[in-house]
């Protein structure tokens, strides 16, 4: 059972990247965000491609750990283009109209896998090499290891971020009313740029350390991030970064146990909406969010 | 309207093809009527379809007759739909979208992998009527029609105006008699409906459905949400369209087949950032350009109307069933005794107590964040509330603000509570809701009384834009208007509720000096004609003294004077809270 807690404390610490990235442009534009976990796979197949096929017009072979630097550096472009283009005339729109975009977003890099990729489902040697952990009775691969350590950095810098620089300022303006924010001088625009580069940066960071994890992702996977990632982020509370953290845990823990004491195929869907239901109805603010989400 | 295109020419498969689009298409109508009217976004609505397809199965299949198939169909879909609707009675959009993908993904998963649910060997017998492929094709497109027409029927009934309400102005649809939570159960239910009809279609084309449950899987759900945007929410034929081009044309244009589902998602992205009113919204733009070009635009501006003259139209709009009636001879219609309001840690009403007498005109002033807002939010229940407020004698504190707007109470808000996205006409219509007490499928039915009392709405309705001069504008969108007739609007739907007290905040913002005078005069008309009793919010302080009987000045949540407006605008601690110190010291000289 402990096996399964730690187990599952290292997945939902690569949901936990995720939701970070979800709820960083929650904050800052108040929308709604399904791409995350679609943007950090794209990013991991073009990683993966690279490495078998060699880069085009290189044909350098990537070494293993390229493949997590090339899955962060698409990921960030391809946030970047996305806030650019789509998220950025949205601004002033209803938050649906965000939501809509995003699903869209997600929808078309989807689909661009399976034209790229092909169906079958991807997989490649760990980036981070192949050693594994024993802690507590469970044995943890390099990925999941690696992925604990890189959310509990993450959250650190984010709070020394938040709490200490400028620029982590202008992001708390912006996310309590960005017109006002305007008027006083902070960048907005840099801002959202900031909200978009990062959550993809982070989504490709999970999506390279998790994907060996997990056996590979296949395109159109959506079900393995983008379901659990949201899950963490809606639990937690929309507008918390510790919120979302701490969801994307519970939901891993629940969502391994569940897994391993249920036979049923799917048990662990079930687990994981069963409790978002449950957190929403009892508190429908989410454990740490300070407002009703919209 | 509808575009109803007939293709009879067309070959056996592709007709078939197209009965296939036919049952898409009905599935985004229902989606649509939730992302559309109700503003909830489901990603769950091609697992509806399997329900509905596989109950449509299960039941023809194990020898039930095909019309009882149908039905089940739809019975047992709407009722899927309204269980998958419950959590967004406690939670907001943005989850609600979390949720249904939950739910869609768990359906795949579980619900659908079971023999049991998709009944593999089983197969609906088609009635000998439809066996042919022409038939098969004329039934679908009348399913089509038919759920056309209960779109359309939906949007004249009360339960299709409230759900405007709840889609853009959730919060406060209380005050116009809107309750949330079973008008959105209702949008979920009826959604689910026309969904499990799409699902009968389908299970009647095809010949061996279990095995095949890629239709009902989450891109085909994501796919039912691009036909919406694309199309354009609200528009029927703009979803139809979208269908069509969605989902007929990869598999039948070779080109497309491999790429169709991306190119639809490209679309959809671009619709939803540069066209958000889809293809329905350029159908609508055609029309109303090609007018303009000809006729001259209606003056925005509302005539000026002599409200003397029309007194007994204007007596009429008083008659209403009215539940409470007066419980003891009280003084005064509103009587509110030690109110307090505080959020958080900020005191915006403090120990608050005033009356209102009936067939008074009541002026409340004070300083921006004074509290005069906050007390019409007290009133009328959008806030926590200590104290005691008193309508005709009894205590308003425990009901809801539903229940408020049934006893003759009547508000505007400082930035315009109504529906910008709807006409004048169907504004002034929502703010009778309560007015109306049918429940929505007798609505779209028409059954009973329905009709007569829609009638006797849309009666009171043009009344009270007559009374308001703004007859001219009834079909004119309202968020086209200039801000000073959005106000007026505002209030003439405020007067069409039948109200005994109307509450007006800060009518005369946004108007210029002649409509100000203007204003004075028809707050006088509506107590001397209507017999109404007005509290006014208002900074025109020449307004305040030409029409008040009297004054309230509010300060920091702190009533600080009373009395007539002369006695009032001349006490310095009054000038003092709106001019400064030195301002009043100058005016006691």
């Amino acid at each position: 059972m402990i096996a399964q807690i730690i187990t599952g404390l290292s997945s939902g610490a690569a949901y936990a990247l995720v939701a970070i990235g979800v709820v960083l442009v929650y904050k800052c534009t108040r929308a709604l965000s399904i791409a995350q976990g679609e943007i950090g796979a794209f990013g991991f197949l073009v990683g993966l491609r690279w490495a078998d096929g060699g880069v085009p017009g290189f044909g350098w072979h990537l070494p293993r750990f390229g493949t997590l630097v090339v899955a962060v550096v698409v990921a960030a472009l391809i946030g970047l283009v996305v806030e650019r283009l789509v998220m950025r005339p949205l601004v002033q729109r209803p938050p649906l109209d965000g939501l809509i975009a995003t699903l869209g977003v997600a929808l078309v890099l989807a689909l661009a896998e399976l034209q790229i990729f092909g169906t079958a489902q991807q997989n490649a040697p760990p980036a981070v090499g192949e050693w594994r952990l024993r802690v507590l009775g469970a044995t943890l691969v390099s990925s999941r290891v690696v992925a604990v350590v890189v959310a509990a950095a993450v959250a650190a810098a984010l709070y020394v971020f938040f709490s200490r620089t400028k620029f982590g300022l202008a992001v708390l303006a912006t996310t309590s009313d960005p017109t006002v924010a305007r008027v006083l001088g902070v960048p907005v625009n840099q801002v959202y740029r900031f909200a978009w580069v990062a959550s993809g940066a982070l989504a490709g960071v999970a999506a390279a350390l998790l994907g060996p994890a997990f056996g590979g992702i296949a395109p159109f996977d959506l079900t393995r991030f983008t379901l659990r990632a949201l899950a963490g982020a809606v639990i937690g509370g929309l507008d918390s970064i510790w919120g979302a953290i701490a969801g994307s845990l519970i939901i891993g823990v629940v969502e391994a146990v569940v897994g391993s004491q249920v036979a049923a195929g799917g048990a662990d869907t079930v687990a994981v909406l069963a409790l978002v239901l449950v957190t929403l109805l009892l508190r429908p603010r989410g454990l740490f969010g300070a407002t009703a989400a919209a | 309207m509808a575009v109803v295109v007939v293709p009879v020419v067309a070959d056996g498969p592709t007709l078939s093809i197209l009965v296939g689009t036919a049952a898409v298409a009905i599935a985004a109508l229902g989606l649509d009527v939730l992302v559309g009217r109700a503003g909830q976004l489901s990603l769950a609505h091609a697992a509806l379809l399997g329900v509905g397809g596989f109950t449509a199965v299960n039941v023809g299949g194990r020898g039930g007759p095909w019309p009882l198939a149908v039905v089940a169909a739809v019975v047992v879909t709407a009722a899927v739909s309204t269980v998958a609707g419950l959590p967004s009675l406690r939670i907001r959009g943005l989850q609600v979208a979390v949720v249904t993908l939950a739910l869609q993904v768990m359906a795949e998963r579980f619900l659908f992998v079971r023999p049991d649910v998709t009944a593999g060997s089983l197969t609906l017998e088609r009635p000998a009527l439809l066996e042919a492929d022409v038939p098969l094709y004329l039934f679908s497109v009348a399913c089509v029609a038919l759920v056309l027409l209960v779109r359309r029927r939906l949007g004249s009934t009360r339960t299709g105006r409230a759900l405007l309400a709840v889609r853009d102005v959730e919060a406060r649809a209380g005050a116009f008699g809107v309750e949330a939570g079973p008008t959105k159960l209702f949008a979920y239910t009826l959604s689910g409906a026309i969904v499990g009809l799409g699902g009968a279609v389908l299970a009647t084309k095809a010949t061996a459905f279990g095995t095949a449950i890629d239709p009902f899987r989450l891109l085909q759900s994501l796919l039912l949400v691009a036909i919406v945007v694309v199309g354009g929410a609200g528009s029927g034929s703009g979803i139809i369209l979208a269908s069509l081009f969605i989902h007929t044309l990869p598999q039948v244009v070779d080109a497309l087949k491999r790429s169709g589902p991306l190119v639809s998602a490209v679309l959809l992205v671009v619709s939803i950032v540069a066209q958000p009113e889809g293809i329905g919204g350029v159908l609508r733009d055609i029309p109303r350009r090609l007018r303009r070009g000809r006729e001259q635009r209606p003056s925005p501006r509302p005539r000026l109307v002599e409200l003397a003259a029309a007194s007994e139209a204007a007596a009429d709009l008083r008659r209403v069933p009215r539940k409470l009636a007066l419980q003891m001879p009280v003084r005064a219609l509103l009587e509110a005794r030690e109110v307090g309001v505080r959020y958080g840690g900020v005191l915006a009403l403090d120990d608050l107590s005033l009356e209102v007498r009936r067939g008074e005109i009541v002026g409340l002033i004070g300083a921006n964040g004074a509290g005069k807002s906050t007390f019409f939010n007290a009133v009328s229940g959008f806030a926590p509330v200590t104290g005691s407020i008193r309508y005709k004698g009894a205590e308003l504190l425990n009901r809801p603000p539903v229940r408020r707007s049934t006893y003759g109470l009547a508000r505007t808000f400082q930035d315009m509570g109504l529906v910008r996205a709807e006409t004048v006409r169907e504004n002034v219509l929502l703010a009778q809701t309560w007015l109306a007490r049918y429940p929505g499928a007798a609505g779209i039915l028409g059954l009973g009384g329905t009709m007569s009392q829609e009638r006797e709405l849309r009666r009171r309705a043009g009344l009270a834009l007559e009374l308001f001069g703004l007859e001219h504008l009834a079909s004119e969108r309202l968020g086209d208007l200039p801000y000073g007739t959005m106000r007026t609007v505002e209030i003439a739907a405020a007067v069409a509720s039948g109200p005994d007290l109307l509450l007006l905040d800060e009518a005369s913002a946004g108007l210029g000096p002649d409509e100000s005078q203007a204003l004075g005069e028809r707050f006088l008309a509506l107590r001397d004609e209507l017999g109404l009793t007005l509290v006014v919010i208002e900074h025109h302080v020449p307004l305040i003294a030409r029409v008040c009987d009297y004054c309230y000045c509010l300060e920091s949540g702190r009533l600080i004077a009373e009395g007539s407006p002369a006695e009032v605008t001349s006490q310095a601690s009054v000038i003092a809270s709106f001019l400064g110190r030195a301002a009043s010291q100058e005016a006691v000289l």
